[in-house]
């Protein structure tokens, strides 16, 4: 019986640590093609866009920041439940 | 509040990547096509700053959206979450909202899936395929919800990792790209082109809150909500800045603005054979993929104001055998057709965009509400902790009344026509359900009752016992 607990726990833990993953890459892809993306186009319009180039570092800033915490919320509600509600089985 | 259910529960067997199908498969077209009128008002800077902005507001709205979609798990999305937490009013105005703007759109995919086989068969003709588009659309929605969610889940992912191979092919120099354009189109129409591009911003992401409506549906659905619509939303997001990069530097400034498929037309003027398959075939994939999620999820809602008696519970039937609400998924069908064969298919749009904005100026105010009535975080009532609340909020709100007020310049009558119709749906509903003194059955949702009604509960039971 303990045996089959410990099987268990360490199945959820491996589980959990996928869907951990899944979503670090995503978040590190999403981070490296909106810094490329914004950082060329702003590089070759500095003449016009440098004036106003906070308006772009607030808004990404934002978007950013607030998907990180809201997946390690995720993350957070999934380790929380998962036994609970018996996500993986 | 339910008083006619006629059959049996819909079926519970989805997983988290069925929730990022339907959510990123419904939007996923708006980054295929549609989001480049953003260009034609603001040029690159413009279409840069609607992304960002857009992408912030939606950010915020799918937190909400998977708090509240993992805490009710309920079909309805939206529309019940308005129903459960503001009033009957606004639920019926965002329940409404939510079909005419799923309804419109699948017309309008259809429509684009019929030109491009007429493109590909000059032989074919655009009303005939139209009208089976919809019809086996409806069919496969109607034979399950697992069936259609899986296929939209391939041609999804086919679609997106077009967008990707193409994006990494010429960051790395394998397209020759023409950096100029950037600078040539870089503010057209000077500051107000900036302020004006908003308008198109949500073309990016706009119905990525459906996601959360097959939280019904779902095996674990404080699972599943969450962790499907953020993926969901973080997919949308990279593709957005990847599908703007690559257009800006491969169309010409003047034609982007008005180019029909801008992602095919960029991958045209690379002259590379691989991606003009690739992303012709992602064009046509992306449509179908659009246009099945948006007959689950105006099924959908529709299925949960029948439910409710907002409109006749004829349509609340859930089929016997293959658990899916049929007579509501059978119904999409007549009014798609009537969108698709009107001819005012671009007002019918700016009309699903005006419902889809209108939807998140209430998503984040029944968040609020839903803080203020059940305080409590229980793993009963909110599974889901979304993180800043109610600041976020209260920004997305502020977001999506800006993009709203942006809609003034070029479609005010289409903006006046959706407040008198969402007003009257609002004045009517709340009238008619005051009427009905209808109330709603926490106990069902094995949640306690809301702050503040437990004293009114017991001075209601005082009076009682006096009056004995």
């Amino acid at each position: 019986m303990e045996m089959n607990n410990q099987a268990m726990e360490s199945k959820y833990h491996r589980k959990l640590n996928g869907d951990t993953v899944l979503i670090v890459g995503m978040l590190a892809l999403l981070v490296g093609v909106e810094g490329f993306v914004i950082y060329k186009i702003l590089a070759e319009t500095w003449e016009i866009s440098g004036g106003f180039f906070y308006l772009y570092v607030i808004f990404v800033g934002l978007m950013v920041v607030i998907e990180a915490i809201g997946c390690l919320s995720v993350r957070k509600s999934i380790k929380t439940h998962m036994f609970e509600f018996r996500y993986y089985d | 509040m339910s008083e006619k259910h006629e059959s049996t529960s819909l079926v519970k067997t989805l997983r988290p990547f069925h929730v990022w199908a339907l959510g990123v498969g419904i939007v996923l077209v708006g980054e295929y096509m549609g989001w480049n009128f953003t260009f034609a008002k603001g040029g690159v800077l413009g279409s840069l700053l609607a992304m960002l902005v857009a992408g912030a507001m939606y950010v915020m709205i799918s937190l909400c959206a998977s708090e509240l979609g993992s805490a009710t798990k309920l079909a309805g999305g939206p529309y019940d979450w308005a129903r459960l937490f503001i009033g009957p009013g606004a639920a019926a105005s965002v329940g409404l909202a939510v079909y005419m703007e799923y309804i419109a759109l699948e017309a309008a995919d259809a429509i684009v899936v019929a030109f491009i086989a007429k493109s590909i068969f000059p032989e074919l003709q655009v009303f005939p395929v139209t009208l089976l588009v919809i019809a086996l659309l409806t069919f496969i929605n109607y034979r399950g919800v697992v069936a259609a969610l899986t296929l939209n889940f391939f041609l999804t992912m086919i679609a997106f990792i077009a967008i990707v191979v193409f994006f990494f092919a010429t960051a790395f120099g394998t397209v020759n790209i023409h950096p100029e354009y950037l600078f040539q189109g870089a503010l057209p129409n000077g500051m107000i082109g900036l302020f004006a591009a908003l308008q198109f911003g949500p073309w990016f992401y706009l119905g990525i809150e459906g996601a959360a409506m097959c939280a019904e549906e779902c095996k674990h659905p404080s699972r599943a909500v969450p962790l499907g619509q953020q993926a969901g939303m973080i997919t949308l997001l990279i593709g957005a800045a990847m599908t703007l990069y690559l257009c800006a530097v491969l169309i010409p400034a003047d034609t982007l603005g008005v180019s029909v498929y801008p992602l095919f037309e960029a991958a045209n003027n690379s002259g590379i054979f691989i991606f003009i398959a690739l992303l012709g075939l992602g064009t046509f994939l992306t449509c179908v993929a659009s246009a099945n999620g948006c007959v689950c999820d105006s099924s959908r809602s529709w299925f949960a104001l029948s439910r409710d008696n907002y409109v006749s519970s004829w349509f609340s039937a859930v089929h016997p055998r293959y658990n899916t609400p049929y007579r509501a998924v059978i119904f999409t069908m007549p009014v798609a057709i009537g969108f698709a064969f009107s001819g005012f298919l671009d007002q019918v749009i700016t009309f699903s965009i005006i419902s889809g904005l209108l939807c998140y100026v209430l998503i984040p105010f029944s968040l609020i509400r839903f803080r203020k009535l059940f305080p409590q975080t229980t793993s009963k009532i909110r599974p889901f902790v979304s993180p800043l609340q109610p600041y976020i909020a209260y920004f997305a709100i502020a977001i999506a009344i800006t993009i709203l007020s942006t809609l003034f310049w070029g479609y005010k009558y289409n903006l006046i026509f959706a407040f008198v119709f969402y007003g009257v749906a609002y004045f009517y509903f709340s009238h008619r359900h005051k009427s009905s003194n209808i109330e709603n059955d926490w106990a069902e949702m094995g949640w306690p009752l809301p702050k503040g009604s437990e004293s009114v509960k017991v001075k209601t039971e005082a009076i009682g016992v006096g009056d004995e």
